[in-house]
């Protein structure tokens, strides 16, 4: 729905109502009965196939970039129309199954308005799926009734009072612009568990997005609103306090899951410690300390998408493989060569190219060694 | 007298009975019913998409002219505080329990005639007050009515009531399934107003499609049980729920449909005019014989 909402607007603003289908249907390259059932399908009979579809769209535009809002209007009758403020639901839906939450089944090609398939009246021939009125209902009210523990109309729709008419132009900017609040993001979560041998789990939240590059819908798929928005009735322990250790009351397996897309091959007590952990060190959990440079890289510089996190050769050249005299700059090791031995090789002074061993200067000097002599000077 | 007792003077009258009027049961029911048409019509209430707003109860009220507080009054949720029935000021309302899969969203079962494909107050109505349209429907009519309340009895449901408030001419009250709506084509009243369409009106073998379609689709959300489909010979208003119907206070049916014996006896009676006195005698001496023989054994 978020889609074609978008593209409702855009022709709001221009006030013009045509249906910019066809511009879409140009762009995509597709069997028309990938979607339609007759040879001729036509705006007011487009002759979709059933749902639930083979083929459906998966990917959508952005929440950022989907429209605003999109003014629900066909069923106005005992109220206004009503006004869905579509980039904060969208934001929203970020983490709760994203656009297919409403853009269900939605044919390959254009982005669908519901009532393609909703119709608009209840008294209707196809009676297996519910009418526009019902589909919006449904959408809604799963989570607002959650939330708010009614199911008053008001919240959503303006009664009309006597004839006054809709205003697209009166909408205020606050509508309009509406976005969700940053959602406040913990540094790190201590779990209580009920494992003998260590039974806290200390979640470092803050890394794991910086450090380990995690996205919010790498974890948080179908997340509920109400996991925030009722803290009246606090569940699975997902209150915003997280000074002290909390319990979560959700099944071992389902626990797990959320670490095993990464975590599978480690040990238990990798996460499971008797005490809350420190955070992560690089130098302190593989022996192997960043310097200045290698602190500043993503850990996926390194650690890459194939590799995943494992341990990796620690020479220079395992990573740096070109690396030689001419393309290497000595300055970023703290060591800037002088005009002497920057015409040397590599091998010239680090033996056999073992670069994690000290240098040796006996290749032309009897009494110098490294680091009393330098072959160069020192630079921060 | 045991519950066996009363069973065996029910058979003995009825064999009577049946001597008497020379006609069998089954003859009658096919009489009082001409099967399931095709066009059956009924409705499928989804309580997983049921909101308990109650606009259903409103509607109900205002089409059949029932007293009834503004719609805004409907938001009040102390209602749901205890369960009620269909009444005469009411003739449908929805009652809301526990959902064990989600604490936050409560299960909202509306609660009305189920318009049986063979019901009991039908067969329980000695004067032929109620009628099973072709198209679903069971009505009561008001000239027929003599008060007597066997339907009340009879109904496997509790929904007929009385207007026990009424001195002259009370009524027996239950949703008539908008008779008159449908007649001219249109929905019935709670069916139109619902916002989330938790009641779908349509044919009934396409409701029942719909219904396992729904189930299968999304089987976690389901209790595999379509209520209504079979149950004492089914009906046409069907329920599906996410949990137990037990746990919704539904009665726990057979499939067999409930009339039968007093069916049998009532029926055959007044369609032979055999005055209720004289059968009312003759049941008397049954059980009379089978009280005395009792007590002979008890000795
Ligand atoms: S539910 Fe009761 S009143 Fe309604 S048709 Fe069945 S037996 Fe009759
Ligand atoms: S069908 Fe008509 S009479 Fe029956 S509950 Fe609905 S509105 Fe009331
Ligand atoms: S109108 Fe529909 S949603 Fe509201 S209580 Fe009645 S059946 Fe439920």
């Amino acid at each position: 729905m978020k889609y074609f909402v978008f593209i409702v607007i855009t022709y709001l603003s221009l006030s013009t109502f045509s249906f910019p289908q066809e511009v879409i249907h140009n762009q995509v390259n597709l069997e028309c009965n990938t979607c339609h059932t007759c040879e001729v399908p036509t705006k007011n009979d487009p002759c979709l196939i059933e749902c639930p579809r083979p083929k459906m769209q998966k990917e959508f535009p952005s929440s950022e970039t989907g429209p605003d809002i999109f003014i629900m209007d066909e069923l106005e009758n005992r109220y206004l129309p009503v006004v869905f403020t579509h980039k904060l639901h969208a934001q929203m839906s970020d983490m709760t199954g994203g656009c297919l939450a409403c853009h269900h089944y939605n044919t390959l090609g254009p982005i669908l308005r519901c009532n393609q398939c909703h119709s608009e009246k209840r008294k209707r021939t196809d009676i297996s799926k519910p009418d526009l009125m019902a589909a919006y209902h449904q959408q809604c009210l799963d989570c607002h009734r959650q939330w708010s523990h009614k199911n008053d109309c008001t919240s959503c729709h303006a009664e009309k009072k006597g004839n006054e008419s809709f205003d697209r132009s009166e909408i205020s900017s606050e509508l309009t612009q509406k976005t969700h609040p940053e959602v406040k993001k913990p540094v790190k979560i201590i779990y209580q568990t009920d494992c003998k041998e260590g039974k806290l789990v200390t979640f470092f939240h803050d890394q794991h997005i910086n450090i380990f590059g995690l996205d919010c819908i790498s974890c948080h798929k179908n997340e509920n609103c109400i996991s925030c928005h009722d803290p009246a009735k606090v569940k699975n322990g997902k209150q915003h306090n997280f000074d002290k250790p909390i319990m979560v009351n959700i099944s071992e397996t389902e626990r797990h899951q959320r670490c095993f897309g990464c975590h599978e091959n480690d040990k238990c007590s990798l996460c499971h410690k008797n005490s809350e952990m420190k955070p992560f060190d690089h130098s302190l959990r593989t022996g192997w300390a960043l310097n200045k440079n290698h602190l500043k890289l993503e850990c996926t510089a390194c650690h890459t998408k194939d590799k995943g996190f494992t341990k990796l050769e620690n020479e220079c050249v395992s990573c740096h493989r070109n690396w030689n005299s001419e393309t290497f700059d000595h300055k970023v090791t703290g060591l800037m060569l002088d005009e002497i031995h920057i015409e040397f090789d590599c091998s010239d002074c680090h033996l056999d190219r073992d670069f994690s061993r000290r240098p040796s200067c006996g290749n032309c000097h009897d009494d110098k060694n490294f680091p009393n002599n330098k072959p160069g000077k020192l630079v921060n | 007298m045991g519950f066996q007792n009363r069973r065996d003077f029910f058979k003995t009258s009825l064999l009577l009975t049946a001597g008497i009027t020379g006609i069998s049961s089954k003859k009658n029911k096919a009489a009082s019913l001409d099967g399931p048409s095709e066009n059956r019509m009924g409705v499928l209430v989804d309580t997983t998409v049921c909101i308990g707003c109650r606009s259903c109860e409103w509607a109900c009220k205002t089409t059949h002219g029932l007293p009834t507080k503004p719609i805004d009054s409907y938001l009040d949720r102390s209602v749901y505080d205890k369960k009620r029935r269909p009444d005469e000021h009411a003739l449908t309302v929805v009652n809301e329990y526990d959902n064990p899969n989600n604490p936050l969203l409560p299960t909202d079962v509306k609660v009305q005639c189920m318009h049986c494909e063979e019901p009991a107050c039908v067969s329980a109505c000695i004067v032929g007050a109620f009628t099973k349209h072709p198209e679903g429907a069971v009505t009561w009519d008001t000239d027929k009515c003599i008060g007597c309340r066997y339907c009340m009895v009879a109904c496997p449901f509790q929904v007929p009531s009385f207007e026990y408030s009424k001195a002259v001419q009370p009524k027996i009250m239950k949703c008539d399934f908008c008779f008159e709506r449908t007649k001219e084509g249109k929905l019935p009243a709670c069916v139109e107003v619902c916002p989330t369409e938790a009641l779908t009106y349509g044919n009934r073998n396409e409701l029942i499609e719909i219904a396992k379609q729904r189930i299968k689709r999304q089987p976690d959300k389901y209790y595999n049980h379509i209520l209504g489909e079979a149950e004492i010979g089914g009906t046409s208003w069907l329920y599906l729920a996410g949990q137990d119907f037990g746990k919704l206070d539904f009665p726990k049916l057979g499939r067999d449909p409930a009339p039968g014996v007093t069916e049998a006896i009532q029926h055959g009676i007044f369609s032979y005019f055999i005055p209720p006195i004289a059968l009312f005698a003759l049941l008397g001496s049954v059980m009379w014989i089978n009280r005395s023989k009792n007590n002979g054994e008890e000795k």
